[in-house]
């Protein structure tokens, strides 16, 4: 059976490039505008691996990306975080967060920072997901 | 001081020992010589105040030793004892400069009153000497004092950083220091005591120089300001200047002037304003670096997206990755247009338009965006303000930079249990301004973001917005004579108001 893949972004652009890509290579496409959709369609959907961006209104990718790995049920779903942001930044804001809020979570999975090339974010998916 | 030493000089011992005795008892100090030529060298050793001689004597004679001792020192006072009647040697020795006669025998009340009389005489001429003396260096010392002062004017004058130029009653050139020669190009030697204000100045300068002397005290100095001068050699400088009319007991004397040559500074001035534009033009390009890589991303999609559409023959993808790149291509477009208007100084073009209409116009473009955002747009018009003279696309730029950050100040808004409202409203103020207001409901602004609002580059949206769009609205309102007025509050919205000077058009 096909898997599910998320994508969590709110530029429509960067949303049909990867539901494109998604489908080239037969994976179920999924999409989500913001962070707060974004949560919504995970817990119904239940998809098999989330892209996930940084920077959007409503609930950004950072506040979405905490969320999953704090929540029991929802802590082993793989993320790619697909961003414009360097990994510096994000890494730094993690720190952050991690000495405000006490505890630590785990980074990403996978990190990469746009523009990507079609077989770049396919091979990242491959590697989590098959 | 008083003279106190007497030099007695006599053949006769006894009466050189008696007078001795006698002055000694009254205080002096006494010397003792027994013929003319002993008294000379007691003269000499001792440098006694008063010598009191006898005439006659062997050998050298009282007359003599007078002569010898007026040769030494014409000051010193001798008195002469004489015999009765003896005029012939008493003419010869007032002659010499005898300054007083006793008669044989020497009464000791005689001898006193002599010896006070000399002494007053020497006390008198020690004073006017003391007195004189003090006078020459008093006036040596102010002289010097004057010299030093007049020398340190010249100095000043002559070293001032200042043009000092200063002009007699007749309005001739007087003091030109070697600034002012540097700044009007002309030689000291040609101006100095030669050239007219009128030759040396503009005449404009000239006249306000004029003016302000006939108006007497009352305008004594003229504030500093700023005008151009023109040199020999036909540059114009623009200096700084002030003038003064100079009174003596009332009478106007002439004018000094200071000019302060304002090359350099505006030279400086320019130069900060490009080195600001560069710092600005540096946090551009890194601003922009991550704008323009939000547009490749499009333009990359977008076009994988076309690739895909071909190679399955898919007119479905076809369109959206055509969509995605025709948006980018605009986005390109809109920065470019952005940054010319930011970069370039622009006369607002004037011609009749209908601020109501533009309104309308902007709303239309921006429908899709915002009812795909859930975004509500309503306007409210004041129809008296009809048509009027104004530059439309400063209106229409602005107005779709002000609406379109509202739809994103709405979009941004973590509250979604808001409705989300935009109102754009056209009114006339009383200060003869028209006005447009574009209100939202949006997530609003804290007090940093407010500060940093027009700050180049500066973007609330992460790379989504170029940071530009503020900073050319407000730039085309200021072209265009207008204002632009922010109310925010964070979580509740923000008002930008743009008000233009209202000018009917006929």
């Amino acid at each position: 059976m096909n898997k599910k893949v998320l994508v969590v972004d709110d530029d429509q652009d960067v949303r049909s490039f990867v539901v494109t890509v998604l489908e080239e290579n037969q994976y179920i496409p999924l999409v989500a505008q913001d962070g707060i959709e974004g949560f919504e369609v995970i817990e119904k959907e239940r998809p098999d691996l989330v892209i996930l961006d940084v920077l959007m209104p409503r609930g950004s990718g950072i506040r979405l990306y905490r969320k999953l790995k704090t929540d029991e049920n929802l802590n082993q779903i793989p993320i790619i975080m697909f961003t414009g942001i360097a990994l510096r930044s994000f890494l730094k804001s993690q720190k952050a967060l991690d000495e405000f809020k006490g505890g630590e979570i785990p980074m990403p999975d996978i990190y990469l920072e746009k523009p990507v090339e079609p077989e770049e974010l396919v091979a990242a998916i491959k590697k989590k997901i098959g | 001081m008083s003279a106190n030493k007497i030099l007695i000089v006599d053949d006769e011992e006894i009466i050189v020992r008696l007078l001795s005795m006698s002055l000694r008892s009254d205080g002096y100090e006494t010397f003792a010589a027994y013929s003319g030529e002993q008294g000379l060298e007691v003269f000499k050793s001792e440098s006694p105040d008063i010598v009191v001689t006898d005439i006659k004597m062997p050998g050298m004679d009282g007359l003599e030793l007078l002569k010898k001792i007026k040769e030494i020192d014409a000051e010193k006072e001798v008195i002469i004892v004489t015999g009765h009647g003896d005029i012939d040697s008493t003419i010869t020795a007032l002659q010499y400069g005898a300054s007083d006669f006793i008669n044989k025998p020497v009464r000791d009340e005689a001898l006193a009153i002599a010896l006070e009389r000399a002494k007053a005489k020497i006390d008198i001429r020690e004073k006017l000497k003391e007195y004189t003396e003090n006078l020459e260096f008093k006036i040596a010392e102010a002289t010097e004092d004057i010299r030093r002062k007049s020398n340190f004017q010249q100095l000043l004058i002559r070293s001032s950083n200042d043009a000092i130029v200063a002009f007699n009653h007749d309005w001739k050139v007087v003091v030109y220091n070697p600034e002012a020669a540097r700044m009007f190009g002309e030689v000291a030697k040609d101006v100095r005591n030669k050239m007219t204000i009128d030759k040396l100045y503009t005449p404009k300068i000239a006249k306000i120089f004029k003016n302000q002397a006939k108006k007497g005290k009352q305008q004594n100095t003229l504030p500093w300001r700023e005008n151009i001068i023109n040199t020999k050699d036909g540059r114009q400088i623009p200096v700084r200047y002030n003038s003064n009319v100079l009174h003596e007991k009332g009478d106007f004397v002439g004018t000094v002037s200071f000019f302060q040559d304002l090359t350099e500074i505006k030279r400086l001035e320019t130069e900060l304003v490009q080195s600001e534009r560069l710092a600005a033009v540096g946090q551009t390009v890194s601003g922009l670096a991550h704008y323009v890589k939000n547009i490749l991303i499009g333009l990359q999609g977008g076009s994988y997206v076309v690739d895909v559409g071909i190679a399955n023959n898919n007119t479905e993808k076809l369109k959206t990755g055509w969509k995605t790149i025709k948006r980018n291509i605009k986005r390109i477009g809109d920065l470019t247009k952005d940054l010319l208007t930011y970069s370039k100084q622009r006369e607002p073009e004037f011609e009749a338009c209908l601020p109501n209409d533009i309104v309308n116009d902007v709303i239309e473009l921006v429908a899709d965006v915002a009812g795909s955002n859930g975004v509500l747009i309503s306007k409210e018009f004041d129809n008296s303000i009809g048509e009027v003279m104004a530059d439309s696309q400063t209106i229409h730029r602005s107005l779709l930079n002000l609406i379109n950050n509202a739809i994103d100040a709405c979009v941004e808004d973590e509250n979604i249990s808001k409705k989300h409202k935009i109102k754009v409203k056209t009114f006339m103020d009383k200060n003869n301004y028209f006005c447009f207001e574009v209100k939202d409901n949006g997530c609003g602004m804290d007090k940093d973001t407010q500060k940093r609002l027009f700050d180049p580059m500066f973007s609330s949206k992460g790379g989504k917005g170029t940071g530009l769009g503020l900073l050319v609205t407000s730039k085309l309102i200021e072209e265009h004579n207008g204002v632009i007025e922010i109310k925010t509050s964070l979580g509740d919205g923000s008002t930008f108001t743009i008000k233009l000077p209202y000018e009917k058009a006929n």
